[in-house]
């Protein structure tokens, strides 16, 4: 009975996220018609004539839906790579250090560049990088010359994951204290008494048990893999790196908003939406497996 | 572009909303009864409230609601508590003529493309709004227009008319199978010129450049001598997001991009144009762009244009950072300078018609119309959008006077519009320069027509120093009149230089996507984008350029290329 009546408190608290999913997320799908449409905006979505799946034909047809499809999983697949890797390092670095001001400090300046929007991040970046930015300053007392870090294709990539990294990595680190702090300090006490080295106990204490919190992170991280980050890269790119810089989003931003094909954008972003749900639920399966998380 | 575009909105607006401010006593004598008093107004509205409706000044008998989408520059500031949608201008809109003017919704300037695409794709269309040529094309092959042909026939007022009747062709551009869908701005010619710091060049005792030679040496000879301090940049252009040049869909925008290099070659690249054989042929896909392309790869390697093209978040702050000595832009660019001058007082900006092309002449292609107003198809008073455009353009009664009483801009003036007679520009600079000189009495302008160089006229003799016909910086009163000083100081110093220069103007076959662009056009524009800029910043070889024409042709563009050989 008491069971009952605490699941209806729950239940209820989940009711304005569910209101918000449907109204935003589960309402407007009907729009994906349009993919599958000569959409006429006079005639709206459900008037316009049906032109079955020209749009996907045309879009496997552009040699651009490769290069798009392959600069955003190589992106997204790093950037997911990265920020496991850089903020469980990072935890873990600084839960070695004693002082407690120092870390709460550290913590609290590595986190903060999360909250500020990618078009002022992006202006700072490009700033840093340009020219005569500090960064080709340091660099040419190396004597080397200064050189474009942002119109160089073959750089390109690797600025937007370090940018999202440096961004996002103090953020993502909070989730691993919480871990490391979960840790019962008695194990480290039993292995200090039995001789274990500070190497030993973080090997073999500390690393196995945040090691389902860091799967688990990655896994979910899976469902991600085409979203290589629209903010930052509208706000980063510019057409000498399309070639390895163009994503997905930025493509059907150009293509359903400055030049209002709507068919061949909703296509597209379609398409993306269920390469997502293949992953989202294949990683729900993997973290399932492997670190015993269930969301149903 | 969006910022410059922002502050070119508000310069001009102001220049031109004076302008609309002119009085017209043709039209005066037809609609007086309308128009030239608010206190009969009332009176006359009541007297003949169903054929009031011929009047085209007349006031409505009934209030009649229109609902806008509009572009606010968040930036503006309005008297007092005034908005875009409830200001002094509006007031006397509602209060003269019973024209209540709502906002669906606003958007920054920067913004307003977008959200106007948007509300065209959802079909959730305010009463009436500025759209584009391609949105306009859009919205008709969509049906979501009203037929504007009767409506302007029975309430356009004389001197509306008029003015369409001395931009010839406007009107037409926007007729689709006898139905006249939109009203179009007039638009202000435009070429892009060589903007330089004057005072740079006396200092290295230079010559203004003419060829592109010259203008290398300039450009080497300011970066050598730092003239603009240790990073001292040669030529400024496109920022980030930007385009190299103006294009077809946005042939007016020539301020800092790098149309000028391409004109001096000959090449029009953005636009389509003949060959030599009469067919229609991309610009882009010449072997004279390929070769501007290989210029600017040279000079970009040497350093004349900057390193950082496509990459400034604003390249506008280069010049007002004092570290640029030259750009390119158009008449009104100084519009643009203020803060440059403001940081450099010393800095004087002065226009050349150059680099020429190795025949000597000075090319530009020509600019199309860039705004319309719309009028939703399912809006029941079209009549007031027209009626809107009649005060906006026509001489204010009295009562204009005292209720609003001031120069309004497109901030408070709702679906504002550049409107004038064709030779507008060319009007304003030559009066202003005799009026200055005493050549002409300020009673000799004709103030009917042309409002604004009235204004221009009345103020000029506070803003500019003897010598009048040296438009040096240093011979300015930037203080005395600062409100006018960035009119009269475009005009004379831009203006003056670019009626007087003998511009060979190219016009563009297709001045809006084809059926085949709507699908096609992303992605061979991408392909353009990024050859070209890699071209120049010497990322790829410059025979890429030869891929890129055999890929764009492939994909598309031969496809394209026949449909606009159809528009000619």
């Amino acid at each position: 009975m008491l069971n009952r009546g605490v699941s209806k408190h729950y239940l209820l608290m989940l009711l304005p996220g569910l209101i918000w999913l449907a109204l935003y997320n589960v309402l407007p799908m009907y729009g994906v018609l349009m993919a599958f449409k000569d959409f006429n905006p006079g005639l709206g979505i459900f008037k316009s004539e049906w032109i079955g799946m020209d749009n996907f034909e045309y879009m496997f047809q552009l040699d651009d839906s490769k290069v798009i499809f392959k600069n955003t999983i190589v992106i997204a697949l790093f950037k997911m790579l990265g920020n496991l890797i850089v903020p469980l390092v990072f935890a873990l670095m600084l839960n070695e250090v004693k002082n407690r001001l120092f870390t709460r400090s550290v913590q609290t300046i590595v986190y903060l560049p999360h909250f500020l929007s990618w078009v002022i991040i992006a202006g700072i970046m490009l700033d840093i990088f340009s020219y005569s930015g500090p960064i080709n300053q340091v660099l040419s007392l190396f004597g080397a010359e200064p050189m474009l870090f942002f119109a160089n294709p073959n750089l390109f990539p690797w600025m937007v994951v370090f940018s999202d990294i440096w961004k996002e990595f103090g953020f993502a680190a909070i989730i691993f204290f919480a871990a490391l702090t979960s840790i019962n300090p008695e194990m480290y006490e039993a292995a200090a008494i039995d001789g274990a080295s500070q190497f030993k106990r973080l090997t073999r204490i500390t690393l196995p048990s945040i090691l389902p919190v860091a799967v688990l992170l990655g896994t979910l991280s899976l469902g991600n893999i085409l979203n290589a980050g629209f903010d930052q890269i509208f706000n980063l790119y510019n057409p000498t790196v399309y070639s390895t810089g163009d994503i997905i989003d930025t493509w059907v931003y150009r293509a359903g908003l400055i030049d209002m094909q709507y068919g061949l954008a909703t296509a597209v972003g379609l398409l993306k939406s269920v390469v997502g749900l293949v992953l989202i639920s294949v990683s729900y399966t993997l973290a399932y497996r492997f670190a015993n998380y269930r969301i149903f | 572009m969006n910022k410059s575009f922002k502050t070119l909105a508000v310069g001009l607006t102001v220049a031109f909303s004076l302008g609309a401010c002119a009085s017209n006593n043709a039209d005066n004598n037809a609609a007086g009864t309308g128009s030239a008093s608010p206190a009969a107004s009332s009176s006359s509205s009541s007297a003949a409230p169903s054929e009031a409706a011929v009047d085209p000044m007349g006031k409505f008998a009934e209030p009649v609601e229109v609902s806008l989408g509009r572009g606010v520059d968040p930036t503006y500031k309005y008297e007092g508590n005034d908005t875009a949608e409830d200001n002094i201008y509006t007031r006397w809109l509602k209060d003269s003529y019973n024209i209540v003017v709502k906002h669906e919704w606003e958007a920054a300037p920067a913004d307003y493309g977008q959200k106007v695409s948007l509300a065209i794709a959802s079909n959730n269309l305010p009463d009436a709004m500025l759209v584009n040529e391609t949105q306009l094309r859009q919205m008709v092959k969509a049906g979501q227009l009203a037929d504007l042909t009767e409506v302007y026939d029975k309430y356009g007022a004389e001197r509306l008319k008029q003015i369409y009747k001395t931009n010839p062709g406007l009107l037409e551009g926007v007729t689709f199978d006898g139905k006249l869908y939109a009203l179009p701005e007039t638009t202000l010619p435009s070429a892009p010129m060589t903007w330089i710091r004057k005072d740079w060049l006396d200092k290295l005792g230079l010559e203004a450049p003419k060829t592109l030679q010259d203008l290398e040496n300039v450009a080497k000879a300011f970066i050598d001598n730092k003239m603009g301090g240790d990073n001292t940049l040669g030529i400024v252009g496109t920022q980030q997001g930007g385009s190299l040049y103006s294009t077809f869909l946005s042939s007016g925008d020539h301020f800092m991009n790098f149309s000028s290099l391409f004109f001096a070659n000959d090449a029009y690249p953005g636009i389509w144009v003949k060959d030599e054989s009469g067919n229609a042929v991309y610009g882009s896909t010449t072997a004279e762009t390929k070769k501007s392309l290989s210029l600017m790869r040279d000079w970009y390697a040497k350093g004349i244009l900057d390193k950082e093209i496509g990459l400034r978040k604003s390249s506008k702050e280069a010049l007002t950072s004092g570290q640029a000595g030259i750009f390119f832009g158009p008449w009104w660019s100084p519009y643009d300078l203020q803060d440059a001058i403001k940081s450099n007082p010393e800095a004087n900006w002065r226009p050349y018609a150059a680099p020429l092309d190795d025949a000597g002449v000075f090319n530009s292609n020509q600019a199309t119309g860039s705004n319309f107003i719309v009028v939703n198809k399912k809006y029941e008073h079209p009549e007031a959008i027209i009626k809107m455009l009649n005060l906006h353009v026509s001489e204010k009664p009295e009562s204009y006077k005292t209720a609003v009483g001031k120069e309004m801009t497109s901030q408070e003036i709702p679906l504002f519009l550049v409107m004038g007679f064709g030779d507008q520009l060319q009007y304003a600079v030559k009066t202003t320069q005799k009026v200055l000189t005493g050549e002409m009495k300020l009673e000799e302008v004709d103030k009917a027509n042309y409002g604004f160089t009235y204004e221009l006229s009345s103020h000029v003799k506070n803003i500019k120093k003897e010598p009048f016909d040296n438009y040096d910086i240093q011979y300015w009163d930037q203080k005395t009149d600062p409100d006018f000083f960035a009119h009269v100081y475009a005009h004379l110093n831009g203006g003056s230089t670019f009626v007087d220069a003998n511009v060979n103007y190219v016009k563009s076959i297709a001045t809006a996507q084809t059926k085949t662009m709507q699908t096609k056009w992303t992605n061979l524009k991408k392909l353009e984008d990024e050859t070209f800029l890699k071209i120049i910043m010497g990322i790829a070889p410059v025979d890429e350029f030869d891929t890129f024409v055999t890929k764009w042709k492939q994909q598309g563009g031969d496809e394209i290329t026949a449909e606009v050989n159809e528009l000619k």
